[in-house]
């Protein structure tokens, strides 16, 4: 039988979270001998809410770009490296625009199989002022996805790779 | 992280004590102080009004947002408060403020900073919802409305 996992895809956003799923992600892709690939989102869609509500001046708007840009690329060449210690292939990704739609699009585009996210807020708020864009894109992405949990396991596996 | 993530008892303070601008801000601060998230006020009260220097945070419908990078948090820290009896915050309708959202953030966590703001900005479009928090009486009854789980 082949492999159900043969392209995955492992949200990056800079929290320790994102980054114990790329662990995790680059795990599975050498035990299944799948491609990994990671996008980070430059989440310019909340840039612009930020200024529409005037929490930001447009200053502020130009500086947290700029911050964005650069957490990006340090944040997607720290997966890199994470990636090159265990001598695995990855394909690192930025887009810039909405978290959920850049999500969503780059599954469908990229015909991925799986979607790895780093674990979730355990606070499940009902409140529609509170919808978490990782989780809409969670529900809404057309491929399987995997919900990592358990940081010092996951640590553990990847150094053990 | 979320902003539901960051609102827990010991960052929030009802009633607020302060009636004025600075003294809101050095309560929130102190706050934070006191909850063990940060270690040096002075140097997070000089983040905030550097911020503030460039433009007020105050918003309508009686929301205040100050905030400010800096590099004595080492993760992303919420100080909430209510007053009220409402603080004058230089806010942009002229109102005064009744609910205050102090965020402090690393320089290198710029995605969930900026996340947790968003949430802020969602929050304030909900007239039902700051009404609620701003009547709120107690801490427990802050951490409910968010959670509303």
């Amino acid at each position: 039988m082949n492999s159900p996992i043969r392209k995955v895809l492992v949200y990056i956003d800079g929290t320790e979270q994102s980054i114990t799923a790329a662990q995790y992600a680059l795990c599975l892709a050498k035990c299944a001998d799948a491609e990994v690939h990671a996008i980070y989102v430059v989440n310019t869609r909340a840039l612009d809410d930020l200024l529409k509500a005037r929490i930001f001046l447009k200053e502020e708007q130009i500086e947290y770009a700029r911050d964005l840009e650069a957490d990006a690329e340090r944040y997607l060449n720290h997966v890199r490296e994470l990636a090159r210690k265990k001598g695995i292939a990855i394909e690192t990704c930025k887009t810039t625009g909405s978290v959920y739609q850049e999500i969503v699009r780059a599954v469908k585009d990229g015909g991925f199989d799986l979607l790895v996210i780093g674990e979730l807020s355990r606070i499940r708020s009902r409140r529609e002022e509170f919808y978490d864009e990782t989780e809409r894109a969670m529900r809404s992405v057309t491929c399987s996805v995997i919900i990592v949990k358990d940081e010092e396991r996951v640590w553990r596996m990847y150094e053990s790779l | 992280m979320a902003l539901v993530d960051l609102v827990s008892v010991d960052v929030v303070k009802i009633p607020l004590q302060a009636n004025s601008k600075p003294a809101v801000i050095r309560e929130l601060v102190q706050v934070l102080m006191d909850a063990g998230k940060i270690t040096d006020v002075d140097r997070a009260l000089k983040a905030i009004h550097e911020r503030e220097a460039l433009g007020s945070t105050g918003l309508e419908l009686g929301i205040a947002v100050p905030h400010a990078k800096t590099d004595t948090v080492k993760t992303l820290t919420l100080a909430m408060g209510v007053s009220p009896q409402g603080v004058d915050f230089n806010s942009l309708d002229g109102k005064p403020s009744r609910l205050f959202f102090l965020m402090l953030a690393p320089p290198n966590l710029s995605g969930p900073h900026i996340q947790a703001l968003a949430d802020i900005a969602k929050l304030s479009r909900s007239r039902a919802l700051c009404d609620a928090l701003a009547a709120a009486k107690s801490a427990d009854e802050v951490v409910r409305h968010f959670h509303a789980e």
